[in-house]
Formats: structure tokens, sequence, C-alpha cells
């Protein structure tokens, strides 16, 4: 019933294998590599689903071998895990004495043959047992307390009582806040005027009588007795006024021409070329470069010199139990550093299952071995999986004669507007003309705001110096239309107008707001663009997961094509809020496989950075 | 039997000095570079190239997560070739590792579909030639290009010029970078001469050379030609 079952080393170089049909196995084991262990998901569940297939792994770390089986997904065999390990141990008992030189062609079928049919057998039997009754601990009543489970019978009626009470005291949270320490203050005996009116009002309020919101006004205005006398003036309302008011309302076009604006031209110049790499708040970068490089000699001289002493002092193998406290420790640094809950620990569990069985010598404390691997793990996250150069894609669209469509989306306030404007500097400076497409037809001011940007932006890389051409153009229709149809028509304009990267716009919507949701994933369906950029703030915390997966999901779900087009990468705005709390940065790249493609950390044109690995994880694990 | 305690004294120095000297020359040899790198794509041969050069003989493989490291003896020398895996996220943490070792980097890459990666290839090739470790200690390049048994594959001089239109457009998107602040300052240094468009004869440092392979076909013992790498790696251990 197995179709494929291999052990082959981390290097690669395959073992042993056994297939039983003639269907290739290598795309589903390299895919099964490249998305689960390398991506660092290895912690919960072992299995991973391609195409039709199922797939169990074990790592074998103290020799750095996998151990793989395959099987059709609608099987389901439950002695899959119980036949991993037993050929695990199997192995290792067998060829305990190369383990250094293992070489393809091993003699291993019958030995796993004869475990295969040890662990079926087992399987068919505990699929015949009865089913077994829960033992106490395991039921939920022994989690319930034990009042919570008498039942008095004249107790129902005060617990609707009770529950009213709780919902009229927190109604109103903010009145008997500031009575309530006057309140105690002076006693039980003395009660002031106050406080008398307000227990009256809060009587009458329980009682449901129609005079409590008279009591409460005039508790208010009893509190403030000595109102302040002026003049009587006409009372200005917010949403009042009149047609002659109309014309002092006008925001959207210049007062007679004349600008007092200053441009600030220094920064014309500084964002030629690549962006600049992050630097996060550490404050030796030179010493550490050298420390590293002494950590390493240290290390291979201590190799070198302890290599003799090896063999004299014992080794000790790490196991969960060993690991737990260690990696609890890093769990707690790393939600500590503003990394979501839940990736924490997945972490956490990725590290355990890399570590497992894993040899270290005894001048190796466990605390640091964990802490080395758990670095790795990070780096290895936020190493990109695929190459990020926007220029260069940008030149190649520039070749191809067609614009180069960049899109972001995100929910409120969080910067996409601001970091537009950034880009769109960074890439005139680069000699590229842009297109901004005002998609988001709902804020108010949002059309304005791109248009100053675009008008500042012209100031500041005037036509003359490019020769005549302008280099920002903004396409906006307004507000109340169909973003979707904006963003095709802008497209078009700029393919005719020969012009070179399209930065649309979008409104900001919150991640579980269905209609908004639907229409994000339509104006992303229908014009395709090259790249989704997806636009976080630094300061959220466990939010960032829910963000994620729901736009995620959203696009995948209301696009009705076989590939959707999912977010590409993900912009970090506000960084420079964050001291070294940077944990929002891994739980984005975890979710969403992404890189961070921009990193913003201000609100000048020129605070762009791109993401510095290595100094993020130094921040996070200091 | 009692040793007076100056010649106790003079003996305990001499055997810590000869110690120490001895520890000091055993760690020279072994910094000395003699290590092959075999790098490339996710997907190009790498790890079927070393297991032919080492054990001499075709394997299965999957995608590496870790380096192989084994020996090779050339009529001279031992070199020890270092197969880094291509998977984007873990190949710069074990190409670090190994840098300071490299005698010679062999690029590996995947000639039948060089035209839909040509971006990839030349973005890992650009950083692998302006890393400024590699580029002090120049070690001799060969970009050998595999699968030459498929019917699309190109041949080393139309690999050649690919790589090196887009090395020119790479150096240009890159290279005009201000001074970066973290410790990786890979922009200092400008590939080829700035007035003309690049080539690999320009890199004055190091030296690069083309060969083709078939590493598939020792399957079928049509001859993997293997001998173009071979007889470089007897050059490169001279």
């Amino acid at each position: 019933m197995l179709d494929f079952f291999s052990i082959f080393g981390k290097g690669g170089i395959v073992l042993w294998c056994f297939q039983s049909t003639g269907h290739i196995f290598t795309p589903s084991v390299n895919a099964l590599i490249r998305t689960v262990i390398l991506q660092e998901r290895g912690g919960g569940s072992n299995s991973f689903d391609h195409e039709s297939l199922t797939l169990k792994y074990k790592l074998d770390n103290e020799f750095d071998l996998v151990f793989v089986v395959a099987f059709q997904k609608i099987l389901q065999l439950s002695y899959v895990d119980k036949l991993l390990d037993d050929v695990q141990l199997e192995f290792r008992d067998l060829y305990r004495q190369q383990l250094q030189g293992l070489r393809p062609g091993l003699e291993f079928r019958r030995p796993f043959e004869r475990v295969l049919a040890a662990a079926e057998e087992w399987g068919r039997r505990q699929d015949n047992q009865p089913r077994q009754m829960r033992s106490f601990e395991q039921s939920h009543k022994s989690k319930k307390t034990v009042s919570s489970m008498i039942e008095r019978p004249h107790e129902q009626k005060n617990q609707k009582t009770v529950e009213k009470e709780a919902a009229v005291k927190e109604s109103p949270p903010p009145t008997p806040a500031a009575p309530a320490s006057p309140r105690n203050g002076s006693g039980a005996g003395e009660l002031d005027e106050e406080t008398m009116a307000l227990n009256r009002m809060r009587l009458a309020q329980r009682l449901g009588s129609p005079n409590a919101s008279k009591k409460k006004a005039a508790a208010d205005k009893q509190k403030s007795p000595k109102a302040k006398k002026t003049g009587k003036a006409p009372t200005q309302w917010d949403l009042g006024g009149t047609n002659k008011d109309v014309a002092s309302l006008e925001r959207t076009k210049d007062k007679d021409g004349v600008r007092q604006d200053t441009y600030d031209s220094k920064l014309v110049g500084q964002m030629v070329g690549g962006i600049k790499d992050l630097e996060v708040d550490s404050s030796d970068d030179d010493d550490e470069q050298d420390e590293e490089r002494q950590v390493r000699l240290a290390r291979t001289k201590e190799s070198g010199l302890l290599s003799m002493f090896k063999g004299l002092v014992g080794n000790k193998s790490l196991s969960r139990e060993t690991m737990q406290p260690a990696l609890d420790k890093m769990c707690d640094l790393l939600i500590a550093k503003n990394v979501a809950a839940d990736i924490a620990k997945k972490l956490c569990e990725s590290v355990a299952t890399k570590l497992d069985g894993k040899v270290i010598g005894t001048f190796e404390g466990v605390a640091s071995v964990v802490k080395t691997t758990l670095t790795e793990s990070l780096m290895q996250i936020l190493s990109p999986r695929r190459r990020v150069d926007i220029l260069r894609d940008a030149l190649e669209s520039q070749r191809k004669g067609r614009p180069f469509v960049m899109t972001f989306c995100g929910v409120n306030g969080v910067g996409k507007s601001t970091n537009l404007a950034k880009i769109c500097f960074w890439l005139i400076e680069n000699d590229l003309r842009v297109l901004v497409a005002a998609c988001d037809t709902f804020r108010a001011g949002a059309v304005e705001q791109l248009r100053t940007h675009v008008r500042h932006l012209n100031n500041l890389h005037p036509a003359e110096r490019h020769n005549g051409r302008e280099m920002v153009q903004l396409y906006e229709k307004g507000y109340g239309k169909d973003a979707a149809g904006i963003a095709m028509e802008a497209i078009n304009f700029a393919r005719e107008a020969r012009l070179d990267v399209v930065l649309v716009d979008t409104a900001g919507r919150m991640q579980d707001n269905e209609p908004l949701m639907r229409a994000l994933a339509k104006l992303i369906k229908v014009n395709d663009p090259d790249l989704v950029l997806f636009v976080g703030e630094a300061l959220v915390g466990n939010e960032a997961v829910d963000q994620l997966v729901k736009f995620n999901q959203a696009m995948a779900d209301y696009s009705a094509a076989e590939h959707p087009h999912l977010i590409d990468g993900i912009v970090l705005t506000k960084f420079d809020t964050i001291d070294d709390k940077v944990g929002a940065a891994i739980s984005m790249t975890y979710i969403t496989g992404q890189p961070i493609v921009f990193v913003g950390t201000g609100q000048t044109y020129t605070d762009l950075k791109s993401l510095n690995a290595k100094a993020v994880v130094h921040a996070l694990m200091k | 039997m009692a040793l007076s305690p100056e010649i106790l004294g003079i003996l305990i120095a001499v055997f810590v000095i000869a110690l120490t000297a001895a520890f000091l020359f055993w760690q020279r040899r072994r910094t000395s570079r003699s290590g092959i790198l075999v790098v490339g794509l996710n997907d190009s041969g790498k790890t079927l190239m070393f297991s032919q050069i080492v054990y001499n003989e075709f394997v299965d493989t999957f995608t590496s997560m870790k380096e192989n490291i084994g020996d090779f003896t050339a009529s001279k020398s031992v070199l020890k070739i270092i197969d880094i895996p291509g998977h984007e996220r873990v190949r710069a943490k074990f190409f670090d590792e190994h840098k300071r070792n490299a005698r010679g980097i062999a690029f590996l890459v995947d000639a039948s579909n060089l035209q839909s990666n040509i971006r990839d290839a030349a973005e890992y090739l650009y950083s692998i030639l302006t890393d400024p470790v590699i580029a002090s200690s120049a070690p001799s390049f060969l970009i050998v290009c595999n699968k030459q048994d498929q019917t699309m594959a190109k041949g080393s001089v139309a690999v050649k010029k690919l790589l090196e239109k887009e090395l020119n457009l790479l150096r240009k998107t890159k290279s005009s970078r201000l001074a970066s602040l973290d410790n990786t300052t890979d922009n200092a240094v400008f590939l080829g001469q700035e007035d003309k468009d690049f080539e690999f004869e320009h890199l004055n440092k190091i030296k690069v050379e083309f060969a083709e392979t078939a590493l598939f076909s020792a399957a079928n013992e049509e001859g993997v030609q293997l001998e173009q790498v071979e007889d470089w790696l007897e050059r490169v251990s001279a």
C-alpha cells in the first residue's frame, strides 16, 4: 500500500529507495523539501500533501538522514508514523559503523520488508481493537471546577439578574471611575451631593425608570455648577452652514496660483542606484565583524585542539526534554520582541525537530546550540526565496514595451500612499518614468494627497533635467468610481504614453470586510499587475498573522482562476517607531513566504531602505 | 627520583613551546585554501557532478539541504570538493561558511532552460563575483554548461554571451549604490571596465573558463564529458 519509501542524506544523495509503482516521485519529494523543511515549517505535523500523494517524513539529526514515505492521499494509514520510527532504528543499528561514509546502494530491502510487515500487523490490530474509553484525565469534566457543575434550581433566576447587572455596569464606563475614588476616600458615613446623585441615577437605571436620563443630566449639571460667563455668541454647528460658505471649503484647487511651498532640493540624488540596507540599532558594527572572525578562528582552533580529546570525553545527544527549557526561553524572547505568538511557537517546534537526536560535544551547552539553530532558522526565513530586484524587472518591462505595474494593498492607515511616494522618488532618481494611479476613491483627500506628492516630485526632478519629459504623472478620476476600472485605464494610458512604471494606490480595507476584499481581488484579477505588495506596519503584533492570512485567502477565493495571483512581496513601514522589537518582519515573511521588498523608516522621501537580514536577526536575538 | 626544580621548569617550558609551535604549524597548513566550491541554481546538477567527481558513480538525488564535502586526488595534491545547495534560502549561509577556503569555483548552469532562468543565474553569479572575499582571493572560475544531452541546450559560447549581456545590465542597476551601512559592502567592486560592455576577459584578477557536460547521460554509459572539468581541476591544483 505504500507507493514509495526513500532514505537519503541531507546533502541530497539517495541512499536507498523502494518504489512500488512506476510513478516518478522526484518532484513530490523536492516539493516536500522546499516547502516544509527549508522553510522552517517543520513543527507540528510531519505530513505534506502534493497532488494525489501524502508524504510523511522523519529527520535523523545524528547522522543527517531523511526518511520519506509516500502513499495515496485517499488512504488513511495509521501505521506510517510507527513505520518511520522503526525503520529509523533498524537502519541505525545496521549501519551505525559506517555513519561517515554512507554510500548509495546499501542493502536494506529485507530488513525493510520485515519492519513493514510488523508495522502493518500492528496497524491491523489497532484498527480491530474496540474503542478505548477515555480516562478521567482526558475527559472534559476533569477540566471544569466543581462549583460550576453543581446545579441549584433557585439560583437560575439570580443568574439572569447578575447578567443584567454586569451589562449595566459595563455601559457607563467612564462615569463611575471618577466618583469612585472620592467615595472610597470619604468613608461610609459621609456621602456628598455628587455621589448621592450618582447613586440615585444608578438605582433608576437598574429599575429601568424613564427618569434615569433626567437624573443623569441633573447630576451632570450639579457637577459643574459654575459655568464661564461670556457674552452670548452664535453657536457654530459642525454640520451646519449656508451656501455662502462653500467657496471657503474648496481645497482641491490652489488659491490664486500663489505657492509658498519650499521644496527640499537636498533630497535629489540621494536615492540613485539600489536601496541602502537597513541598519538596526546595533552599536558595534566593526567590532561585530572582528568578533565574528575571532569566534570562527576560536571555533576552528577549538575543534582542532579538542578533536584530540573528543575520544576521551563523552558526547551527549539532545532530546526534547533537555531542550524544552531552552526552547521555552527562546519562545518567550521572541514573543517579547513582537513576533506573533503562534509563529514563535511553530518556529521553536521546527527547531526542536531539527535538533532532536543530534549529538553535541560536552563542551557546548544546550542553550547555545538551540540559540545558534534558531538564529539560522530566522536567517533562513528572512532570506528571500526568489530574486528581489525591482529595477531590473522594470528595465525588462521597458524593453518589452509595456509598463511595470505595482499594486499596494493593506489595511487602513499603514502608510500606503506615503511609501508609494517614496518608491516613486526612488524610481525617478533611477531615471524611470512613473505613472501614479489614484485608485483610492473612497478616502477623503486621497487624490489631493497624491497630487501634492506628484507636484513635489516633479519639482525635485524637473522636466528640463530629463530631456523635457515629465518624470511623474498622476492618473485620477475623482472619488466614488470603480477602482478596477481606473487602474485599467491608467495602465492603458501608460502603455500608450510609453511610461515605465505604474504605481497603483488602493484604499485601505479591513481584512474581514468581504465586499471590499472582493473588490480588491477583482482589481488584481482584471489588471494582472506584475507585483502585488502588501503594506504592513512594523508595530503590528499578532494581528499581522490574521491580516496576511485573510488577504491571501480572499485573493485566492475571489479570483476564480487556476493559479490566483497572491501577495508577492511585503513593504514594512513605520520601522523607525520600533527600536529593536522587529518581530513583525518575521511574522509576515513566515506567513506568506514572500520577501520584504522595502522598509519604510520615516516620512521623507529618502526614508526607504531594504531589509538587512543579519541586522534584524541580530536585534531579535539580543 | 627527584629532578631539581629548575630542570623541571625548563623541561615544562620546552614542552609547552614545542606544543604551541606544532599547533601553529598545523593550523597554518589547515587554513591554506584547498577547496573547490560547486555552486549554481536549484536543479542544475551540482550534487550529481559532486558524486561523479568524488565517487565516480551516478546517483539519484533530491534537493540538497546541506553541503556535501568530499576529496578528489589530483596529480599533485588533494582537493576538497564542496557542493553548496542551490536553494535560495540556504545558499548564502553555506557559501559564506566555505568561501574563505575556495581555490576554485565551479558554477553550474542548466543550459537547456537558461533563457528563462538567466536573470536568477546572473544575479547569483554577480553576487559571487562581487563578494569581497572572493574578489580579494581571486579563485579560478569554471562555468559548466550542464545538460548538453537535451536538445535545447545551448553551447558554452551562447551561454557566455547571454551571461555577459545580463551581467552588463546588472552591474548598472546594482553598482551605483552608495556605501551601504551594514557589513556587506559588495558594491565596492565594479566588474569589468566602465566604458565598455562587460566581458569575462575584463576581470583581470579572476580567470573564467567554460566547459560543457552532460552529467545525466552517465546512466546510459554514453560518456559524461567530464574531461574538461577534470582538466580544470588538475590545473587548479597545480
